[in-house]
């Protein structure tokens, strides 16, 4: 990189230098048997760089530095005016990000993990087939800038997925469990998962009728984030803000969201995947406020997206190999609220409770809008679960959605390892069949 | 082919101790151009190269990749490493008769050829365009070129080097009132062709004016309906109806889904027919071979409703005793081939367009796509653009729809399948993590009764 380093040297005012250096293996389980183990590595290098107020940016990961050089020069032609400084290094937390010795945890140990796991939903449904595996990956970034910004980031990641398929007739069942950490998944909580997959499958094989509109519509903490949050947040990064795109442009303060709802980006939980104590450009990272008590406290920034939107950057800068950063979320955390689940539910006469939803996020999202097949949801009829729905659309709109809740349950769950959640109960919502 | 991927690709294969191996090498660079908002916000270069190695032992797969080439002998030993865990019964790989050969690219207009200043003045044509509009309040574009370089050899013997150049363009208007946001778009794609992606004022300002259009536009309620798609929203609708259900991996060791599956069954009416094929010249999915150097084919998949083939990869093949299809593919070194579709068709009907929509009392006219998924059975797709139709005519604007169906039901409720096939080559496909694949979609213009459509 010393090369690099003194082409820049030469030719530009400011730059900085990210290097990425990863290595995966996983070990994946198709219909009950195990399938393939794969290992990958990759490395590569972006580089931004500025003269006169104008920023080039560009990656590779061929090493062919003269190459480089001069597509970068060519580029540079075309550059992008911009206002960011790169960062001095600051102090930051230390939130526990990284685990090396679980990554030569041996390969035997994840088979027979994941055999015993598969055994035990054969034993109970004979004719599921299961798909399961664990992924494992290992991560080494070095940022340095030329305000002499220098940081060296180990990362790791553990995932466990498990899913069992049941075809009855015409009817496929399906149904995936999913966790991640910075350490190996402990064994208690695999265990959980496939109990909660051999609870829902034995509830799910009950096809029930489709309920009727206008009923009460319940959403488990995966249904929340994927039919509201994710188009919700969206309208949270910067990259909209910045641009005016996001309806919560210059809108921080207003009461926008019922009371009850209060949601923050927390980057500082400990063996998330998704914690960090640096973001992509070198800032140290903070818990941010999104939603306190319905209001809208602010977005999600970079450092360009907070230099056009006359804000500071809010340390989020989130980045891949070959393009430049963006804004991303690391845990978003909701709080909970005070009546239990199953009370909840035990007051509904008849209700859904939506869980997975196909096709969500393929249309208008900017507007908060959603739509989707629910591919997974239950039909609760007088206080109690009951069935699977088939052949039923959610749709609606995220804000008015969250304008006024229901409920929001006092118990939380984790998805994906990064996001902690409540059920959320809210009767803004259409359901179609 | 270069001296030194041969040398690396000899030292790779030798000493076969794997029933089957397999290396692959890539080179590609691409450049992308993006606008938003109201200004081009990035443009860039990005240069790879890597590799990958694939073997086959006691019934299961290893897989390695890596971007320093120089290790693949070494990766291979791992991948043979990694085979050995398996303990699955052993099967007769297909085999493929062995070939060397270097494919040069499909190029008509190289996008090589043409000058980054005057892609960007192209570009920033469109976005003046787009934002010179009233009610607009930016724009999306993004803008790709990519030439590939792709080298598979096996110990069979194979050695392919094939080259690719692709171009894709997606061209999007952001409109409001000062409440809303809404958007319109549309994309394109080539192989070896920069020449679709100019000359498009025209399709610019019209996607401007219906972004436009969108904002006084009401919002359908969530029913059951009629529904004539347009050929790219309909070539969308059989990729996802119909297109990943035939894509063998999802069936080969599943034994129920084998009967739900089986060849000669009927799926749709006596006038549906749907191929599939990378053999299809010159679409974003076509290929000579594909990434277990199999040679590509057209593959009917339904013939006058009844269902008659499936894709392969070598393996799905092997396992369910029928032909290859040159179906295994792999977005880059970096993964492992799988099962995908290349150019989905369905086949001209006899009806016309203008029949069809006179002949329909009360639905939607539905065109464009934003998207489309499918989960076993179940598929959903989006347009992006949506009319109502009333006694055969053609009305006003709605917002767009999300459609969803089965595979069971939706197939046989096609009942208008007109002559005007046409080709959509703006799509990616994503499937077990590699996204996006080019691929192309096409179709006349189709009617199916009874689809469950949901504001989008």
């Amino acid at each position: 990189m010393d090369k690099i380093e003194n082409f820049l040297k030469k030719n530009f005012d400011e730059f900085e230098i990210y290097q990425e250096k990863s290595e995966y293996k996983s070990i994946s389980f198709e219909s009950n048997n195990l399938k393939e183990i794969s290992a990958k590595q990759s490395q590569g290098f972006a580089v931004r760089a500025k003269r006169d107020s104008k920023i080039t940016f560009s990656s590779s990961s061929n090493y062919d530095l003269d190459k480089f050089q001069s597509h970068f020069l060519e580029l540079s032609n075309y550059s992008i005016d911009s206002k960011i400084q790169f960062p001095k290094k600051i102090n930051s937390a230390n939130t526990i990000i990284f685990n090396k010795k679980d990554f030569n945890i041996s390969n035997n140990y994840f088979i027979d993990k994941l055999k015993n796991e598969i055994d035990s939903i054969l034993k109970k449904f004979p004719n599921a087939l299961c798909d399961a595996g664990f992924n494992l990956a290992i991560g080494e970034t070095k940022l340095s800038n030329s305000n002499s910004l220098e940081l060296e980031i180990d990362e790791s990641l553990i995932s466990f997925f498990i899913s069992a398929q049941i075809i009855n007739g015409n009817d496929m069942l399906n149904i995936y469990k999913y966790d991640t950490s910075v350490s190996n998944i402990s064994e208690e909580k695999i265990l959980l998962m496939t109990e909660s997959l051999k609870k829902d499958l034995s509830i799910a094989q009950n096809i029930s009728s489709t309920p009727k509109k206008g009923c009460p519509v319940i959403f488990t903490p995966h249904g929340l984030y994927q039919t509201i949050l994710s188009p919700l947040l969206i309208s949270f990064s910067g990259t909209n803000l910045s641009k005016k795109l996001s309806s919560l442009c210059d809108r921080e303060g207003e009461q926008i969201f019922d009371k009850k709802i209060t949601i923050y980006d927390d980057p500082h939980i400990d063996f998330s995947p998704s914690s960090r104590n640096y973001d992509g450009e070198g800032i140290p990272t903070k818990r941010n406020m999104l939603i306190q008590n319905g209001k809208f406290i602010s977005g999600i920034y970079d450092l360009k997206t907070a230099s056009e939107s006359s804000k500071k950057t809010t340390g989020s800068a989130g980045r891949s190999l070959h393009s430049s950063p963006s804004p991303t979320t690391s845990n978003i955390v909701m709080k909970n609220g005070e009546n239990d689940i199953t009370n909840i539910i035990k007051n509904i006469d008849e209700g859904i409770l939506v869980d997975h939803l196909l096709g969500a996020g393929q249309g208008n999202e900017l507007s908060g809008d959603f739509s989707a097949n629910i591919s997974l949801g239950y039909k609760i009829e007088k206080g109690k679960i009951v069935g699977r729905v088939k052949n039923t659309m959610i749709s609606g709109n995220a804000f008015k959605a969250l304008s006024e809740i229901e409920e929001v349950s006092s118990n939380k769950e984790s998805i994906y390892g990064s996001l902690f959640l409540p059920f959320l109960q809210t009767n803004n919502v259409e359901i179609s069949s | 082919m270069n001296q030194n991927y041969r040398n690396i690709i000899s030292e790779t294969l030798k000493n076969v101790q794997s029933e089957y191996k397999e290396i692959r090498i890539e080179e590609s660079i691409s450049t992308r151009i993006n606008y938003s908002g109201v200004k081009r916000e990035n443009i860039s270069i990005n240069s790879q190269l890597g590799g990958s190695v694939r073997s086959m032992a006691n019934g299961g797969w290893g897989f390695s990749s890596f971007n320093d080439i120089n290790k693949a002998p070494e990766k291979m030993k791992e991948s043979i490493a990694l085979a050995k865990y398996n303990t699955n019964p052993s099967f007769e790989i297909y085999k493929n008769k062995p070939v060397k050969v270097e494919i040069q690219p499909v190029i008509k207009k190289d996008p090589r050829s043409i000058k980054l200043k005057d892609k960007i003045n192209l570009l920033d044509h469109y976005k003046d365009i787009i934002l010179s509009q009233n009610s607009i309040k930016g724009c999306e574009i993004v803008y790709g070129d990519t030439e590939r370089r792709v080298i598979f050899a096996d110990n069979e013997g194979n050695e392919i080097e094939q080259n690719f150049i692709h171009v894709i363009l997606r061209i999007a208007a952001n409109s409001s009132d000062g409440n809303e946001l809404l958007q319109s778009g549309f994309s394109i794609g080539s192989l070896g062709d920069f020449s679709v992606v100019e000359n498009l004022d025209k399709e610019v300002l019209g996607c401007a004016k219906k972004a436009q259009n969108l904002i006084k536009a009401p919002k359908v309620s969530g029913e059951e309906t009629t529904v004539i798609l347009d050929q790219i929203l309909a070539g969308v609708f059989v990729h996802e109806a119909f297109g990943h259900l035939s894509e063998a991996d999802n069936v080969y060791e599943n034994d129920r889904l084998k009967e739900i599956l089986k060849l000669g069954k009927k799926f749709g009416n006596d006038d549906l027919n749907i191929t599939d094929g990378g053999k299809i010249p010159e679409l974003r999915g076509s290929y000579e071979f594909d990434d277990e150097g199999t040679p590509s084919t057209k593959t009917p998949l339904i013939r006058e409703g009844v269902l008659v083939g499936r894709l392969h990869s070598k393996e799905t093949a092997s396992k369910m005793s029928e032909k290859v299809t040159g179906n295994a593919r792999a977005i880059s070194f970096a993964y492992p081939p799988i099962v995908r579709m290349t150019n989905t068709i369905i086949e001209n009907g006899e009806s016309t367009k203008e029949d069809i929509i006179k002949d329909t009392k009360e639905g939607l006219y539905v065109k464009n796509w934003y998207g489309g998924m499918t989960e076993h059975e179940m598929f959903t797709f989006s347009s992006a653009e949506t009319y109502r139709i009333e006694n055969g005519e053609i009305k006003e604007t709605l917002r767009p729809v999300k459609l969803s169906g089965n595979l069971f039901t939706t197939l046989k409720n096609i009942d208008g399948i007109a002559n005007d096939l046409e080709i959509n080559q703006g799509g990616g496909c994503g499937k077990g993590g590699q996204m996006p694949l080019p691929v192309s979609n096409g179709s006349p213009h189709i009617r199916i009764k009874k689809c469950l459509v949901s504001s989008g």
